[in-house]
């Protein structure tokens, strides 16, 4: 049996656990980026798709799981234990991402594979994926302040991410110098602009730019969830 | 952090203590404290504001006004604060697909527990707590005893000074709840404090040194339970169960009568000293075939309750 000392172990134990969730996991984001990626589809587009599905990959989980826990009355017990908010969100969240990120590592592979050529931009890659999933998993723990459905909880998350993604240029090319600004001031711009590198595409950013961008935004996911802590763990 | 202004003896002193909910709900202005050894009893109703009092006294939930102080120190968000509080909220809530073992072994190591110690002491909690052959089993196949018994061992493995325990009887069974009995009144012999929040009149007449009676989120009286029970010392308690409900107003008019509250279908008539429980029977002329069954008992904290509140405690254990 494995035995879970602390809140990042205990996040894992019960991941490896849960052997059909962890198949289903695993097979999900492959399913969708098979296709892309192997039949050779514009890379915009595969691009897009990918950045869309890191990004909600990011999300939904932690969105959900801590709406239930609140529903169950976990939250409450977090609450009581003796660990700082911070600390106890970074750890849960961090995990969480980590646990996408291993989710998404096959679908990361078969573009490696494909493309092998690319893999300058593969620091770029990992840390915009990186930056994205605890971007997401905050952005959904957030959401699950709002409401005790999990369903509605998927909902407050895609909402604000439609027009996130759209502003940062995933759906389309952005002309006006200020969208462009403001496109570079959003994670999903280093990992849209880095896919499409990755995926031997036409990027408008230099591999160091895309490094330094995807780094920024991975060590300010990292304060804002220590600084969210009280928020997401003590809202009642 | 500021010092304890209450008491220097008290492990955990609130003051003026209010946490307001919409709709008026929650609690208003309560001020206690726990000294070391003692059981303290919270008690009322549904709705009175046990379970709030407790949040706020365990930490899981921030005050509205007020102060509380856990050992001289007024920062709940303070690890040396939580890490002397065993805590049982009303919710059993765990990991489901974890096996007790692990939610407790989890749990333990929070409060800084190695794996050593963990270990001894889970054996031991275990099987005081009659969960050893289940340690194994997820707690999603658990039943909601099993679950407060996992709980109340979460509560007790880091030996904390203090124990904050809702309903700790709740879904026990006979045995449960007599271990449990005998386990409170050791620990509370060694020094530890415990604060339970319970409707069950006979367990804390049994453990509790001092209880507190909540109405509508007010303390409304407060004290040791011999004092308390004086109060209604030589008075009698009838319960009339009915076929079929009976107005209380003649009742409750009758001069011998201190109070009458209906729960269920019981009724629960508080008769002043001295008086004969016959004379009450005799305004029931003409519908005493309504009550199927009647009893006479000496009075308890709850009908002390009933005639401070005119409002009956729930039955513990239907």
């Amino acid at each position: 049996m494995m035995l879970a000392g602390t809140i990042w172990q205990r996040e894992l134990v019960e991941f490896a656990q849960r052997r059909r969730a962890l198949v289903i996991k695993l097979g999900f984001p492959l399913l969708v980026a098979l296709p892309l990626v192997i039949s050779g589809a514009p890379t915009i587009y595969a691009a897009m798709a990918l950045t869309m599905l890191i990004t909600i990959v990011g999300a939904l989980g932690s969105g959900a799981v801590l709406t239930r826990e609140r529903q169950s009355g976990l939250t409450l017990r977090y609450r009581t234990l003796p660990v700082t908010p911070g600390r106890l969100l970074i750890e849960r969240l961090s995990t969480s991402a980590l646990i996408d990120f291993f989710q998404l590592t096959p679908v990361l592979l078969v573009v490696a594979v494909r493309h092998p050529s690319a893999f300058g931009w593969w620091p770029a890659l990992l840390l915009s994926v990186a930056a994205v999933l605890l971007i997401g998993n905050l952005l959904g723990a957030v959401a699950s302040t709002l409401s005790d459905s999990p369903g509605e909880v998927m909902l407050y998350v895609i909402i604000p991410l439609l027009p996130l993604l759209y502003l940062s240029g995933v759906f389309t090319p952005l002309e006006p110098p200020i969208l462009l600004v403001v496109s570079r001031l959003l994670p999903f711009s280093y990992l849209y602009e880095a896919l499409l590198g990755a995926l031997g595409g036409q990027p408008n950013l230099l591999p160091w730019e895309t490094v330094l961008g995807g780094f920024g935004f991975l060590v300010g996911a990292i304060g804002l969830t220590g600084r969210f802590g009280r928020r997401v763990l003590e809202s009642d | 952090m500021k010092a304890d202004t209450v008491s220097e003896r008290s492990l955990l002193a609130a003051t003026g203590l209010t946490r307001a909910y919409r709709g008026g709900k929650g609690v208003f202005d309560v001020t206690l404290q726990l000294n070391p050894g003692e059981v303290l009893g919270l008690m009322g109703p549904n709705g009175s504001g046990k379970t709030t009092l407790l949040r706020l006294l365990a930490t899981a939930a921030t005050p509205t006004g007020g102060q509380i102080s856990w050992f001289g120190n007024s920062n709940p968000r303070d690890p040396s604060v939580r890490r002397r509080l065993g805590i049982m909220l009303d919710q059993p809530a765990h990991f489901e697909q974890m096996t007790g073992y692990q939610n407790a072994w989890f749990f333990a190591h929070q409060f800084g527990l190695g794996d050593e110690l963990t270990r001894e002491r889970l054996d031991e909690l275990f099987r005081w707590s009659g969960l050893s052959d289940a340690r194994d089993q997820r707690v999603s196949e658990y039943s909601l005893g099993m679950k407060r018994k996992l709980n109340l061992v979460e509560a007790l493995v880091h030996r904390p000074s203090v124990l904050l325990l809702d309903e700790p009887s709740l879904a026990l069974d006979y045995r449960a709840e007599l271990d449990l009995i005998e386990r409170l009144q050791l620990l509370s012999l060694t020094g530890t404090a415990v604060a339970l929040a319970t409707n069950d009149v006979h367990l804390a007449e049994r453990i509790c040194d001092r209880v507190v009676f909540l109405h509508q989120g007010r303390v409304i009286r407060e004290g040791q339970v011999p004092e308390l029970l004086t109060e209604v010392a030589g008075s009698q308690e009838v319960e009339l169960q009915l076929n079929s409900p009976i107005g209380l107003e003649r009742i409750r008019a009758l001069p011998e009568v201190e109070a009458a509250n209906v729960e269920a279908d019981t009724v629960h008539i508080v008769l002043a000293r001295g008086t004969n429980p016959a004379q009450v029977l005799a305004v029931l002329n003409g519908t005493a075939d309504l009550v199927s069954n009647m009893r006479v008992r000496r009075p308890n904290l709850g009908d002390l309750f009933l005639k401070l509140t005119g409002e009956a405690l729930p039955v513990a254990h239907p």
